[in-house]
C-alpha cells in the first residue's frame, strides 16, 4: 500500500507540475529535474518521443504491464481531464468578478476631477489665511519674547546690585580689588541712572565701600614695598576708576627719575666698578660685586619701566625722555671718567656695562631708538677715548724726557720707554677692536679710522712737541713765544740730542712697526688716514733739524766763551805770551761734554772707525806738509811778507784742495763731534778776523792753536779739515797782525809743553780731592 | 756751484768787507767798495755794471788812507760816501767826495768833506738818512749813537744828539727805517735796540743775542729783518716784538748778513761766513698766519722759502748791496776780495 500511496502522491506531484507548466511560459525553468532524470520514460518532459516510448514500453514490458500501464495511463488522462475542467471554472469564476469590479471602479472614478480642484481651491486659501496670521501675530511675540529676557536680566541685575555692597565689602576684605573694581563698574550705569530711586541705599553703601578701595589702591600705588607689579595694577584699577591717574603718573614717573640718580655710574667708582666687571669675570664666585648690583639696578629700572609703559600708554615720551637721559648721563659720566687715566680694559669695562643696560632699556623700549642714541654718544666717547689715549702718550713721552733733563747724568734709555709706550698703545687700540660688544662692531670701520689717524695726529704732534721741547719752533709760535722762550734757555742741550735721536729712532722703526701693526690688525678701514711715509719724512725732516739744533746750541756755547775771549783784551797791545790761554781749557771741556753727550746718546758710526784709521796714516804726511809749508812760510815772512803772504795764501789754498768743511750731518757720535769742531775753529777764525793784533797778539793765537791741534785731532775724524781750519786761523790772525813774527819752534813746544804738565798736575790734584773727598 | 755761471766777478786787490750800492745813480748801476788791509794802502773802487749787464767795470779807482770796515754811499749825491775805518788802533769815520772829472786825473784823490771825530771806541758805521735829500747822519761805536748834520758846502759835520747805549751793549751795527725816519735799530751784544731820534732816547727793544745784520723791510711798515750768528735768520712785526713771525734757517756758520729788496717785498738777500749767499722769499702771506699750521707744511714751506743758494765763494762774504736801480741785481763781496754781481731773475718764482 506504501507504494501505491507513493505513486498517488507522485501522481499528484505531477499533475500540478503540469498545470503549472501550463501557465508558466517557460517551460525550461521547471522541467530540468525531470528531464535529466527521466529523458525516455518521462512523459511529462518535452522531448518525449512517444514512438520511442511505445517501443521501448513495447520491447521492454509484457502484455500485463503493458495493460496495467494502460489503464494507469486511462486514469491518469481522465484525472487530468477534470482537473483541467475545474481549473479553467475557477478561473472564469475569477475573470467575471474582475469584471465587475473594474466596472465598478470606473463608475466610481467619474466625477472625482472636480473634487479634487475644489480640495486644490480650498488648500490655498487656507494656507494664505495662516501666513496671514503668522505674520500679524510675529511682532507681538518678539516683543514678548525681548520683555521677557529683559525681566529675566532686570531680576538678574536687580539681584547684583542689591549685593554689591556685600559684595565689595567682601572684596575688601579679601583684597581683591580687581573683582571689586569690575563689579562697581559694571554697576555703574545703572547706578548713576537709577541712583535716586530704588537704589538710593544701594548706592550709597557702594560707594563707600568704593572710596575705601580708590584709598586703599592708593596708598598701595604709593608705598615703595609693594612690588612695581602690585603698583601698576592698582594704577590700572584707579584708572578704570576714574580717579584722575595723570597727576598719579607724574608723581611716579618723578620717582623714576629721581631713581635714576642712583642709576649713574660715578667717575669716582666707575674704576672700582669696572675692575669688579673684570673681577667677576674672572671668578664667578664674586657676584656681589657693584657692577652686579648696578645691573640688578637697571634691571629694576627697565622693569618698571615695562610696567609703566603698559599702565599708562601715554607716558612713552616720557619714558624715551628718561631712557634717554640716563644714556646720555651715561655716557656723559663716561667721558668725565676718561678724563682721567684709564686703561683700555677698565674704559671697556664701563663700556660693557653701558652698552648692556641700554641693550636692557632698549628690549623695553625698542621705538626709543636707544642703541642709536648710544651708538652716537659712543661714537663720540670712543673718538675722545682714542684722541685722550694718545695725548697721554705724548704725556707720558714728554714726562719721561723732561725727567731726563732734570738728572741728565743718568740717561734713561728713551728708546726703550717710547717702544713699549708705542706697544702699549697698540695693546690697547687692539683691545678695543677686539671687543666685540654690538656697538662695537658697528663702530670697527670709523674706529680703525680714528686710530689711524690718531696715530697720524700723534706723530705729527709729537714732532712738534719734540720741536718745542728743544725750544727751536718756541720762537715762531707766537701765543707759547714768551713762555717757551723763557725756558728755552734751560733746555738742556743733552735734551735736544736725545730727541734727535728720539727721531730717527720713530722714523727708522717705530712708524714701520706701527704701519705694520696697522695692516695687521687695523686694516679695512675706508680712509687710509696713516701715512707712515708722509711720517717718515716729517720725522726725518724733524731728526735733521733737532740734530742742527743741538749743534748750534753747542756752537752757541762754545762761541760765547770765543767771543768772551776776543772781545775782552785789547789786542794790539796785547804783551809776550807767557803760557797757553785759558779759554782753550774751556773750549776743550765744551767739547769733551759734547763728545760725552754724544756717546751717551748716539750711535757710533762703525765703518766710519775703519775710515778713521786710514786716514790716520795718510793725514801724517797731510799734517806733515801743511806744518812745513806753513814753517816755511813763517821764516820766510819776516822779509817780504806781507805783500807776498796773500798771494801765498792764495796759492796754498789752490793746491791744498778745497776742504768741505760743511758736511752733511750724520746720525755718529764722529759726524757730530766733528762738525762741532769745525764750527768752532770756523767761529774762532771769524772772531779773530774782527780783530787787530799787535806781534804778541799773534804769538799767543799761535800758541793757542798749536795747543789745540794734539787734542782735536784726538777727538775729530776729519783730521785734514781741522788742519785746514787750524791754520786759516793763524792765516787770519797773521794777516790782521802788524807785526808777524811767530814765535819759534822750540818755545812754543816749551810753553805747551809746560801748560800739558800743569794739565795734568790739575788733573792729578783734581783725582786727589775726589779720592779724599 | 750753481750761481757760478751767471756771476759777474771782479777781483780786489785786497781783502775787504764791504761794498755799498750808489743809490743816487740813476745812470748806471754801481756799486763802491773798499778794501781791508792793515798793511797796504787801501783802495776804494767805483764799479759800474756795462749797459749790457755783462762786464763789471772799474769806473773809479781811489786811494782811502786806512783800511775800510765799512762803507755806505750817499743817498742823494753818487760822489758823496762815507767810511769808517781803521788804523789797526784806532777808528774813525769821515764823509768823502769823490772829484769831479775824476776820471780824467791820473791819480785821483778823495776829497774829505767831514770827519766824524766825536767817537772814542771802535766805530761800527755810519748811516745816512734813508732817502731822499737830507744833512742828517748816524754814526755808532759800540756804546754810543750820534746825530749828525752834514754839511757838505761848508765841508763840516756837527753833532746834533748823542746817546750812550751803555757799556753792556757793545752796538755792533743798524738800520735807519725807512719808513719812520725818527726810527733807527742798533744790534747790539743780546739785544736789538731801538732809538726815537726824536728824544734820542731808548724806546724799544728785542731780546736777541748776537745779531750781526739787521735790515727794515723797504716795501713794508714795521717789519724787521735779523741774521744771527747760530740761528739763522729772523723776520720781526715791531708791533709784536715778543717773538719773531718768521724762521729762516740762515746759513751752515753765522749768517752775516742780511738785506730786503728794495722792490720786490719778500724777497731777502743773507751772506753767510759759510762762503754762501742766499736767497729767500719770505711771502707777506706766510709772514701774516702761518704760524698756526702743521709742522709738515710749514717744513715744506721752509723747503721752498729757500730761492737759491750761490755757493761759488772762497771765503766768507760780508759785503752785500741790492742794486736800487736794478733791483733784480745784487752785488756781494767775499773776504779774499772779490765781488759778484748776480741777477736773481732766473730764481724769482712769480714776478
Amino acid at each position: 500500500m506504501a507504494t501505491e500511496a507513493a505513486p498517488m502522491d507522485e501522481k499528484a506531484k505531477r499533475m500540478r507540475d503540469l498545470l503549472s507548466s501550463f501557465y508558466t511560459p517557460d517551460p525550461s525553468i521547471s522541467t530540468p529535474t525531470s528531464s535529466i532524470s527521466t529523458s525516455f520514460d518521462n512523459i511529462n518532459g518535452p522531448s518525449f518521443d512517444a514512438d520511442q516510448y511505445m517501443d521501448l514500453m513495447i520491447k521492454k514490458s509484457n502484455l500485463d504491464v503493458l495493460l496495467q500501464r494502460h489503464v494507469q495511463m486511462a486514469a491518469e488522462i481522465k484525472n487530468l481531464d477534470t482537473d483541467l475542467q475545474m481549473l479553467v471554472y475557477e478561473n472564469y469564476n475569477k475573470f467575471i468578478s474582475a469584471t465587475d469590479t473594474i466596472k465598478r471602479m470606473k463608475s466610481n472614478i467619474f466625477g472625482m476631477e472636480g473634487n479634487m480642484d475644489q480640495l486644490l481651491h480650498k488648500i490655498m486659501s487656507v494656507q494664505s489665511r495662516s501666513d496671514g496670521v503668522n505674520t500679524s501675530l510675529f511682532e507681538k511675540r518678539e516683543h514678548i519674547e525681548k520683555l521677557h529676557r529683559t525681566r529675566n536680566l532686570l531680576r538678574k541685575v536687580q539681584q547684583f546690585i542689591y549685593d554689591l555692597p556685600a559684595r565689595l565689602q567682601k572684596c575688601i576684605k579679601s583684597e581683591a580689588y580687581g573683582d571689586a573694581v569690575r563689579f562697581y563698574t559694571g554697576a555703574m550705569p545703572i547706578l548713576k541712572v537709577y541712583g535716586d530711586t530704588s537704589f538710593k541705599d544701594c548706592r550709597r553703601a557702594s560707594e563707600e565701600a568704593i572710596e575705601t578701595i580708590i584709598k586703599n589702591l592708593q596708598t598701595k600705588l604709593f608705598s615703595d614695598s609693594e612690588s612695581i607689579q602690585a603698583r601698576a595694577e592698582a594704577a590700572v584699577l584707579l584708572k578704570q576708576l576714574d580717579v584722575p591717574v595723570d597727576s598719579l603718573k607724574d608723581k611716579l614717573l618723578e620717582k623714576l627719575e629721581q631713581s635714576l640718580d642712583g642709576l649713574q655710574i660715578n667717575p669716582d667708582e666707575a674704576s672700582k666698578l669696572a675692575e669688579h666687571n673684570v673681577s667677576s669675570k674672572d671668578e664667578e664666585s664674586n657676584n656681589q660685586g657693584p657692577a652686579k648690583i648696578h645691573e640688578d639696578a637697571v634691571r629694576g629700572f627697565s622693569e618698571a619701566m615695562r610696567a609703566y609703559r603698559e599702565i599708562f600708554p601715554d607716558s612713552e615720551e616720557r619714558l624715551f625722555k628718561l631712557a634717554r637721559a640716563l644714556t646720555t648721563t651715561h655716557f656723559e659720566n663716561m667721558e668725565l671718567y676718561i678724563r682721567k687715566r684709564v686703561s683700555a680694559a677698565d674704559f671697556l669695562g664701563i663700556f660693557r656695562i653701558i652698552w648692556e643696560d641700554v641693550v636692557l632699556m632698549d628690549e623695553v623700549l625698542p621705538e626709543a631708538a636707544l642703541s642709536d642714541l648710544s651708538a652716537e654718544a659712543a661714537q663720540v666717547t670712543l673718538k675722545q677715548f682714542v684722541a685722550r689715549t694718545f695725548s697721554h702718550l705724548q704725556q707720558d713721552i714728554s714726562d719721561t724726557l723732561l725727567k731726563f733733563d732734570i738728572n741728565q747724568k743718568e740717561v734713561v734709555d728713551g728708546e726703550v720707554l717710547k717702544v713699549v709706550l708705542e706697544a702699549s698703545g697698540k695693546a690697547e687700540f687692539r683691545q678695543l677692536l677686539d671687543e666685540n660688544t654690538g656697538i662695537f662692531v658697528k663702530m670697527n670701520d670709523l674706529l680703525i679710522g680714528w686710530i689711524q689717524k690718531g696715530f697720524q695726529d700723534f706723530f705729527r704732534s709729537l714732532e712738534s712737541h719734540f720741536l718745542v721741547l728743544s725750544g727751536k719752533t718756541s720762537s715762531s709760535n707766537e701765543t707759547e713765544g714768551l713762555v717757551e722762550g723763557k725756558s728755552s734757555e734751560k733746555i738742556h742741550a743733552g735734551l735736544i740730542l736725545v730727541l734727535a735721536q728720539l727721531s730717527v729712532v720713530i722714523e727708522q722703526k717705530v712708524i714701520p712697526r706701527i704701519a705694520e701693526e696697522i695692516t695687521a690688525s687695523f686694516s679695512g678701514g675706508n680712509s687710509q688716514a696713516f701715512i707712515p711715509g708722509e711720517l717718515c719724512r716729517v720725522f726725518h725732516a724733524a731728526s735733521e733739524k733737532l740734530l742742527q739744533h743741538y749743534i748750534d746750541t753747542r756752537t752757541q756755547k762754545i762761541s760765547n766763551v770765543l767771543r768772551k775771549r776776543f772781545k775782552t783784551p785789547n789786542w794790539v797791545k796785547h804783551k809776550e805770551p807767557r803760557e797757553v790761554h785759558m779759554y782753550v781749557d774751556m773750549l776743550l771741556q765744551q767739547l769733551e761734554e759734547v763728545g760725552k753727550e754724544v756717546k751717551q746718546i748716539l750711535p757710533q758710526g762703525t765703518f766710519r772707525k775703519h775710515k778713521r784709521s786710514d786716514s790716520n796714516g795718510s793725514n801724517t804726511t797731510t799734517s806733515s806738509r801743511s806744518t812745513t809749508l806753513h814753517s816755511d812760510k813763517m821764516a820766510r815772512s819776516n822779509s817780504q811778507r806781507a805783500r807776498s803772504q796773500l798771494f801765498e795764501t792764495h796759492l796754498a789754498k789752490l793746491f791744498k784742495q778745497k776742504v768741505e768743511i760743511f758736511t752733511k750731518v750724520e746720525f755718529t757720535q764722529e759726524s757730530v763731534v766733528t762738525t762741532t769742531v769745525k764750527l768752532c775753529l770756523k767761529s774762532l777764525q771769524e772772531y779773530v778776523r774782527l780783530q787787530t793784533f799787535n806781534r804778541s797778539g799773534f804769538q799767543q793765537i799761535q800758541l793757542d792753536i798749536q795747543f789745540l791741534k794734539a787734542p782735536l785731532k784726538e777727538t775729530v775724524e776729519d783730521e785734514a779739515a781741522i788742519d785746514f781750519l787750524l791754520d786759516e786761523v793763524i792765516v787770519a790772525a797773521s794777516e790782521r797782525c802788524l807785526d808777524v813774527t811767530p814765535l819759534e819752534p822750540p818755545i812754543l813746544d816749551k810753553l805747551i809743553q809746560a801748560k800739558l804738565a800743569k794739565s795734568k798736575e790739575h788733573n792729578n790734584n783734581n783725582n786727589k780731592t775726589t779720592v779724599s773727598s | 756751484m750753481q750761481g757760478g755761471s751767471s756771476g759777474i766777478g771782479y777781483g780786489l786787490k785786497y781783502q775787504a768787507r764791504c761794498i755799498s750800492d750808489v743809490k743816487a745813480d740813476t745812470d748806471y748801476t754801481s756799486f763802491l767798495t773798499g778794501t781791508l788791509s792793515l798793511k797796504e794802502e787801501n783802495e776804494v773802487h767805483l764799479l759800474r755794471l756795462s749797459s749790457g749787464g755783462s762786464e763789471l767795470i772799474c769806473e773809479g779807482l781811489f786811494s782811502h788812507p786806512n783800511e775800510i770796515w765799512d762803507l755806505a754811499s750817499c743817498p742823494f749825491d753818487q760822489r758823496i760816501f762815507s767810511t769808517v775805518f781803521s788804523t789797526g788802533e784806532s777808528y774813525g769815520a769821515a764823509i768823502w767826495q769823490i772829484p769831479e772829472l775824476y776820471g780824467q786825473l791820473n791819480s785821483p784823490q778823495l776829497e774829505r768833506v767831514a770827519s766824524l771825530d766825536a767817537h772814542v771806541g771802535k766805530i761800527n758805521c755810519v748811516l745816512w738818512w734813508p732817502s731822499g735829500r737830507c744833512d742828517k747822519l748816524i754814526s755808532m761805536d759800540e756804546q754810543n749813537i750820534f746825530l749828525w748834520s752834514l754839511d757838505c758846502s761848508n765841508k763840516s759835520a756837527e753833532v746834533l744828539s748823542k746817546d750812550s747805549a751803555g757799556m753792556l751793549h757793545s752796538l755792533s751795527g743798524g738800520a735807519w727805517d725807512p719808513h719812520d725816519v725818527n726810527a733807527v735799530a742798533a744790534t747790539g751784544e743780546s739785544s736789538v735796540q731801538f732809538w726815537d731820534l726824536r728824544t734820542m732816547k731808548k724806546v724799544n727793544s728785542i731780546e736777541r743775542a748776537h745779531v750781526r745784520g739787521v735790515d727794515y723791510n723797504p716795501k713794508r711798515e714795521h717789519i724787521l729783518i735779523t741774521a744771527e750768528d747760530e740761528s739763522g735768520i729772523h723776520v720781526w712785526d715791531l708791533r709784536k716784538a715778543k717773538a719773531p713771525v718768521q724762521e729762516l734757517p740762515g746759513h751752515t756758520h753765522w749768517t752775516w748778513a742780511v738785506k730786503c729788496n728794495p722792490e720786490y717785498d719778500g724777497l731777502i738777500l743773507s751772506a753767510g761766513t759759510d762762503s754762501a749767499v742766499n736767497l729767500w722769499y719770505a711771502s707777506a702771506s706766510s709772514t701774516n698766519n702761518k704760524a698756526p699750521e702743521s709742522p709738515v707744511e710749514s717744513t715744506r714751506e721752509r723747503v721752498n722759502l729757500l730761492l737759491n743758494s750761490y755757493t761759488d765763494y772762497e771765503d766768507s762774504v760780508y759785503g752785500l748791496a741790492w742794486s736800487s736801480r736794478e733791483p733784480w741785481v745784487f752785488a756781494s763781496l767775499s773776504y779774499d776780495g772779490r765781488v759778484v754781481i748776480e741777477s736773481v731773475k732766473p730764481f724769482l718764482p712769480r714776478l
